[in-house]
């Protein structure tokens, strides 16, 4: 096979010689215009897709559009911004997140962490026991909000109607402040908690077995090894499958719009929710954006802050 | 070893123009995404005109598309359009399209907003008028109605409530304002009784009501006094609390001071509070406090409630023995059911439903044409009758006298008697934010998250600042 053919210069400074086509291929077309060519589709959507609409998002939010009343945008500078961040509509908002994010996550990395080790040290019918977990997590969140919301109604629901069997009272769900928050959680656990599950396993099955033999021939105890060997090695993966997870019900909608509607009154409405009825109901498309803005930068400034907190973790 | 060099490297200047490329890319999207023509920026804050007289229609295969949301009401007009229009117009297949109802008006003003829609023929609730006049969205009827619609064969209000904009004052129409729709579904309240748990006679003030509600509940274990929309979405618990309202003397607004504060929360809106927060939420079923149509009738069908409240045009299917534990025929449910206006206390006021016509301003013309061709037809005497026969509620004074309305259904004479008591919320661009203060604020008092009073000073106070916000620089919406 012969060497290939020199490219560029080795001269410094000089102008790199554009890449000859193969044989065949028309001299205009070099690799990299190839190379560009094939990517340009996926560039090119993304661009229109992601690129352009944060940045459209960006210049509307410093406006006062509204995408019904149309008429040209007026500049309104960090009004938007002022507004929301001293808005005790949006404080009350962010609590809840806060609470429903703090209690769902724990929840659902206690659970799948727990899963997962009783899991991995099965040693028959493992991957049948893991694909029954994940199914939860295969399902719309929209098909999980309205079975979930038929079984916890407090008239007709099948939990109600388990509770009575065994002689308990009527809980009221999905319309009483604090049981609906916590029905939030419980769906939203039901759901994701397979995620951590499955990260948890994958770092499980990942530690090393001649740790656990060297500590059975040190009569280690079950704690001790838990405790110095599992957790420490499956701890950095947990904290990203808690990283994603957190990302995720920071924007929950979904199952708000679908089980409670943000109620009773306003107590299980999420920022997402907010900015959805901020963008919607009264097409209020300036003041969304800014606060859609806000979301972002929380989300992008608390994961960095988390992954600083890990790249640490990993030196030490 | 010696690494390869980077093969293709780029120079300084055609790394330039690939930058500029890239810009050029993006400021093309921007352009391309904002329509590029001024479009937004020269758009009118008013409605256009639609022609006085119906232009020609074409003679090719045409889909009419209506959006609504998804109820009987929109599978009966499917069918009676596709039945008895098409033999008038045998190339034209009506499609009605609907989506659930917390999305209706979501649905449709998200279309609006990219000023292209996939409906010809917008149902809009009478409270949507203001806001998709004022974007310019539907298109004014004014001219068309003047040559084609005999007004005088409706009650005015009626024809004001799905029609005119700005607001007419409750119980009248301004011949001098602009029509933007037409009446195609009349729709009140009525109230539902088990006449065989509280006897024949339904009960005639709101007082009278609640005891027979409380004496049914004590006296049948297991069947709750009261069933109502309570839900947080669509305008559930904000229609329950406005009829409350009424009833008791209140006043949602003031229409020409545009004053809430001071006007909802006054002593009669007080009172109005108190009564459905501590004397009829006692009487639901436990955990009743997300109901809405469904629920309501699923109750009642169940023969879980003594006396319910829901929109006419829903109850069709409480009469089916399929869907009821009361009877196997209708006749047995009928024997126990009961239909009645709702009851006075200190006015005699009950909410105003139904729906009305409008047609986009973004449908071609040919679809258009056909959309004020539909409009004028429906609006006919026998065709009102046969809608009435189909189960619609028609708004012609002729057809709501006929023996086709009244015979439909047990709930249609409920429907006549109510017309001259209708009231009808705010029908304002705002309309929609005012009605989700309210719905939340009514639902928190309704589940115990807010105290009545409290919940009443906060509606007032936040829909005032709605109101007052249209100057407001920034933060709007909020």
């Amino acid at each position: 096979m012969s060497d290939p053919v020199s490219l560029t210069t080795d001269r410094p400074g000089q102008v790199a010689t554009p890449t000859p086509p193969a044989p065949g291929r028309s001299r205009w077309l070099s690799d990299r215009r190839l190379a560009v060519a094939f990517i340009a589709p996926a560039l090119l959507l993304l661009l229109a897709m992601s690129v352009f609409p944060l940045l459209w998002a960006l210049y509307l939010s410093f406006t006062d559009y509204s995408a019904t009343r149309g008429g040209p945008a007026h500049f309104v500078w960090f009004e938007n911004y002022t507004a929301i961040l001293t808005s005790a509509q949006v404080h009350t908002r962010a609590l809840t997140t806060l609470i429903y994010v703090v209690g769902a996550v724990t929840l659902q990395t206690v659970l799948g962490f727990t899963i997962a080790y009783l899991i991995s040290r099965r040693t028959h019918g493992r991957g049948l026991l893991t694909t029954l977990f994940l199914v939860p997590m295969m399902l719309s969140p929209v098909v999980v909000g309205l079975f979930w919301r038929f079984m916890l109604d407090a008239q007709f629901g099948v939990i109600n109607s388990m509770l009575g069997s065994i002689g308990l009272g009527q809980v009221e769900w999905l319309t009483q402040q604090r049981t609906a928050l916590i029905s939030l959680i419980v769906v939203d656990t039901w759901q994701w908690t397979p995620f951590i599950m499955l990260i948890a396993l994958a770092g499980l099955t990942a530690v090393p077995k001649y740790l656990y033999e060297a500590a059975s021939i040190d009569r280690a105890s079950e704690w001790f090894r838990f405790r110095t060997i599992t957790l420490p090695l499956v701890w950095p993966l947990l904290l990203i499958a808690v990283l994603f997870r957190a990302i995720e019900a920071f924007r929950l909608f979904d199952l708000v719009y679908i089980l409670t509607n943000g109620g009773p009154g306003v107590s299980t409405e999420t920022l997402s929710f907010h900015v959805y009825k901020v963008a919607f109901l009264g097409f209020n498309t300036g003041t969304a954006s800014a606060y859609g803005i806000l979301m972002v930068l929380v989300v992008i400034v608390l994961t960095q802050l988390y992954l600083r907190y890990l790249n640490k973790l990993k030196e030490d | 070893m010696r690494h390869p060099k980077r093969t293709g490297r780029i120079s300084v200047a055609g790394r330039k123009v690939q930058l500029a490329t890239a810009a050029m890319l993006l400021l093309a999207t921007t352009v391309a995404a904002c329509g590029g023509d001024g479009q937004d920026d020269d758009a009118k804050a008013s409605a256009p005109k639609a022609p006085a007289t119906i232009p020609e229609l074409t003679k090719d295969p045409l889909t009419l598309s209506f959006i609504w949301f998804e109820w009987p009401p929109a599978k009966a007009l499917e069918a009676f359009a596709n039945e008895e229009y098409k033999k008038q117009r045998p190339n034209a297949t009506i499609k009605v399209n609907t989506v659930p109802n917390a999305n209706w008006h979501d649905a449709m003003f998200t279309q609006f907003a990219a000023r292209k829609t996939d409906f010809d023929v917008a149902i809009l609730d009478s409270q949507h008028i203001g806001e998709a006049v004022t974007n310019g969205n539907i298109l004014d009827l004014t001219d068309f109605v003047k040559q084609n619609i005999d007004v005088k064969a409706y009650n005015p209000y009626l024809l004001a409530a799905y029609g005119q904009y700005p607001q007419a004052e409750t119980g009248k129409r301004d011949e001098n304002a602009s029509l933007y729709g037409l009446p195609l579904l009349g729709d009140t309240w009525t109230m539902i009784y088990r006449k065989d748990l509280i006897g024949d006679k339904p009960p005639q003030t709101w007082d009278e009501m609640i005891s027979a509600a409380a004496k049914c509940q004590a006296d049948n274990p297991g069947v709750s006094g009261l069933a109502f929309h309570q839900a947080n979405g669509s305008d559930a618990a904000a229609v329950t609390y406005n009829t409350v309202n009424g009833v008791y003397g209140g006043n949602l607004w003031d229409a020409k001071t545009r004053k809430i504060d001071g006007v909802v929360n006054d002593a009669a809106g007080q009172e109005a509070m108190d009564v459905l927060v501590n004397k009829m939420k006692p009487l639901t079923a436990k955990g009743s406090g997300n109901w809405f149509i469904d629920e309501v009738n699923a109750a009642v069908a169940q023969g879980k409630a003594c006396i319910a409240f829901n929109w006419i045009a829903a109850s069709g299917g409480l009469l089916d023995p399929k869907e009821s534990t009361l009877g196997k025929t209708r006749e047995q449910i009928l024997d126990k059911l009961g239909f009645a206006t709702l009851p006075a206390q200190k006015t005699n006021l009950v909410p105003l439903g139904g729906m009305g016509m409008h047609v986009s301003a973004y449908s071609s013309a040919a679809n258009q044409a056909e959309a004020l061709n539909f409009m004028k037809w429906f609006e006919q005497p026998d065709i009102q009758k046969k809608w009435a026969a189909a189960g619609g509620v028609p708004s012609r004074t002729d057809a709501l006298e006929s023996s086709e309305f009244l015979n439909a259904g047990p709930f249609n004479k409920v429907y006549a008697d109510s017309v001259p008591r209708m009231r009808d919320m705010w029908n304002v661009p705002e309309y929609a934010r005012l009605v989700d203060i309210e719905n939340t604020n009514v639902n928190a008092a309704l589940n115990g998250a807010k105290k009545p009073k409290e919940a009443l000073d906060d509606i007032a106070k936040e829909q005032q600042s709605v109101l007052d916000s249209s100057g407001r620089k920034g933060g709007g919406g909020l």
